[in-house]
């Protein structure tokens, strides 16, 4: 903790010139949209209205954005070979990150609170075990790494005191064509790490759910909601939601009979906003609300729903066809449309 | 009555001509044609519960919702009713599970109210293939849990074909149209009945027919769908058969795509295996994976040849995963 701390303040000490959000217009979310054959990065606001859309080399996963400084960064596609650091002010490309050797990015990456430190997802590209890439953010240089505690880690969440939780997502990929290498023995976990990369806790599903892989996450305080995706058979109902009190046991939360096999097995987002929980399917076209303590509120049908992410006036999701909308336990509420496809994942700024 | 003209003025709308064609020519009329059936059904099951007697109307009702199951989307969507009608695959044998407690347990379960709140696995067609076509003797009398079955099965083939007829025909129709949140351009309602399409094809490939194969190390013949009544192949072909109407309705211009339904039908009726006994033996399991492979071929050929006229495509992010 000290030597971070440190190297934080040495940092903030050193002076150098910073542009906020302010100047890239306060946008309150971030996502990738595909226009005619066109990547972009877009800066949206509450309303759904786009501040800029900023060109991208290719299709991107997720993005993190700087804390502070109008910066966002873009992942490219599993299994990822760059990331983009894109300075949302100018438009242009500040650094382009590489994972070293023998490492692939897997999508998903998160600022410290002050920003000082970028964290990543990633596996060695040989088996899957996951590691947390490490990388002090004036230059975007790679400072080190941590082991994520388990295989195939997706997405990751940083709670208000510093810890790290991490999806292992389980799975093995192969690092050349993503095909999956031990579905018959994943074991997907969260692990929880400390503000050093310590491994404090871990928690695993019932053995009868060990090909749920757990991939994405939401935080409602110090309480984890993981969303998954089942790679088992597709005719079992099983939950994509679950939550997690580190230091509990992680419990499941179905949905209603009815609506049992409306994800197809599979929860691409989630988000956490104001008590109400939500996940998309984009191959079931839903949108799953669910009450804080996991129970089943409404099922929203759109097709290719994606992002999803809390805003300052509640959630939003994004769509395929260029939709955004409010989510309310009554319904989407269309707040825009744009004449692209949003991708997979909308991302909010703090 | 107003309603019912309304929609006919809207159905003569050439600037939804694909999507007027194929609710005019496809969905209503199988719709109609399912709650016809049903009914039919219902009401025979009323004056008697001799499976022999049955099994001939329960038939033409799985046939006429063949004409119509591919597609999940509006009435059908809603209260679980597509998963009520047609419960399948159930491999953990939650249906006979919850049938067995209904034909144990308080008659009030069954009454309409009741029985509409029960286990989606329990209810509609593959309830009452388990009762018509029983594995082994009944617990107790099925004569009561058939009827309200069959009831229940006519209530919701009534209430999905009204969903359409005073609603959602509407709805796909004027989308693009200020005050439609369902379908925000008109290019969503044909991306909608596209997707409609190819969901099909994979769940024949994948399920109808890949469930049955499962691996050749490993073929599961057990688990093919409606073998008790002897449907699976049936089934199969029915569902081929529909949804080569559905896109002709969707675009008259198809000659690929009309030309791999030919072959995957021809193929599939040239089995002669009605509940895919074959993939039991290697030479079987290859003649039923080479059909999975046309219907496979199939899906490609119609998602470029009508996706292309149509201007849609599979969904950006349902198509990719992550």
């Amino acid at each position: 903790m000290a030597t971070r701390r440190g190297f934080l303040a040495g940092m903030m000490a050193a002076g150098l010139p910073r542009i906020g959000w302010a100047a890239a217009g306060s946008p309150d979310f971030l996502a990738a949209a595909k226009a005619g054959e066109a990547y972009e990065l877009h800066g949206l606001t509450a309303a759904g209205d786009s501040l800029f859309a900023i060109p991208l080399p290719a299709r991107g996963h997720a993005a993190a954005a700087h804390p502070v400084r109008a910066e966002a960064v873009a992942f490219a596609r599993r299994p990822g070979t760059f990331a983009l650091v894109i300075d949302c002010v100018a438009g242009t490309v500040k650094a382009r990150l590489t994972p070293p050797e023998g490492r692939q990015f897997n999508g998903h990456g998160v600022f410290t609170a002050e920003g000082g430190l970028l964290m990543t997802s990633e596996v060695v590209a040989e088996g899957s075990l996951g590691r947390i890439g490490l990388w002090e953010t004036e230059t975007y240089t790679r400072i080190g790494e941590w082991d994520s505690g388990g295989i195939g880690p997706h997405d990751m969440k940083r709670l208000a005191d510093g810890r790290l939780v991490v999806a292992n997502g389980g799975i093995e990929t192969d690092p050349k064509d993503r095909s999956k290498l031990n579905i018959a023995t994943m074991r997907p976990n969260l692990t929880l790490l400390s503000p050093e990369g310590a491994v404090l806790e871990q928690a695993v599903l019932e053995e009868d759910l060990h090909t749920n892989s757990i991939r994405h996450l939401a935080l409602m305080g110090n309480r984890v909601a993981f969303a998954m995706q089942w790679e088992g058979d597709p005719a079992e109902p099983v939950p994509q939601l679950g939550l997690w009190q580190p230091g509990q046991a992680p419990w499941l939360c179905p949905p209603g009979e009815a609506e049992a096999f409306a994800m197809k097995g599979y929860a691409g987002s989630i988000a956490a906003a104001q008590g109400l929980v939500a996940l998309t399917s984009p191959p079931g076209g839903v949108l799953m609300v669910f009450d804080a303590a996991g129970a089943p509120l409404a099922v929203h049908r759109r097709a290719d729903l994606s992002g999803v992410a809390p805003g300052p006036e509640g959630l939003v999701a994004t769509d395929g066809q260029g939709g955004i909308w409010a989510v309310e336990p009554e319904g989407l509420r269309l707040l825009a449309r744009h004449n692209l496809s949003w991708d997979n994942h909308l991302v909010a700024l703090a | 009555m107003r309603k019912t003209l309304a929609l006919f003025a809207l159905l003569a709308t050439p600037a939804q001509a694909d999507v007027a064609d194929a609710l005019r020519d496809h969905i209503l009329p199988g719709y109609a044609a399912f709650a016809e059936a049903a009914g039919e059904l219902a009401q025979a099951a009323e004056t008697s519960c001799d499976p022999q007697v049955l099994r001939p109307a329960w038939n033409a009702a799985f046939d006429a919702w063949m004409g119509v199951s591919h597609l999940h989307l509006g009435p059908v969507e809603e209260d679980g009713r597509g998963l009520a009608i047609a419960f399948w695959p159930d491999p953990k044998g939650l249906g006979w599970k919850h049938q067995q407690a209904l034909m144990a347990g308080d008659p009030a379960a069954l009454e309409p109210a009741a029985f509409a709140d029960q286990s989606v696995a329990a209810r509609g067609l593959f309830g009452l293939e388990r009762l018509l076509y029983p594995a082994g003797d009944l617990p107790a009398d099925p004569c009561p849990l058939i009827r309200a079955t069959a009831a229940d099965l006519a209530r919701m083939a009534g209430e999905v074909q009204a969903g359409w007829q005073d609603g959602f025909a509407e709805v796909l129709l004027t989308a693009g149209e200020a005050g439609n949140t369902t379908y925000l351009t008109a290019e969503e309602a044909k991306q909608a009945l596209f997707t409609q399409l190819a969901t099909a094809l994979e769940f024949d490939a994948d399920q109808r027919l890949g469930r049955p194969l499962g691996t050749f190390d490993k073929p599961r013949p057990e688990r093919a769908e409606a073998a008790a009544s002897g449907r699976s192949l049936r089934n199969l072909v029915l569902s081929l058969q529909a949804l080569r109407d559905f896109a002709q309705t969707l675009s008259p211009d198809l000659p690929q795509s009309l030309a791999a339904f030919d072959r995957a039908i021809a193929r599939a009726e040239a089995l002669e295996d009605p509940v895919f006994a074959g993939v039991a033996d290697p030479s079987g399991h290859l003649k039923v994976e080479i059909l999975q492979q046309s219907i496979r071929s199939l899906r490609q050929a119609v998602i470029a040849e009508l996706g292309g006229q149509l201007g849609v495509s599979v969904g950006f992010n349902s198509a990719d995963g992550d």
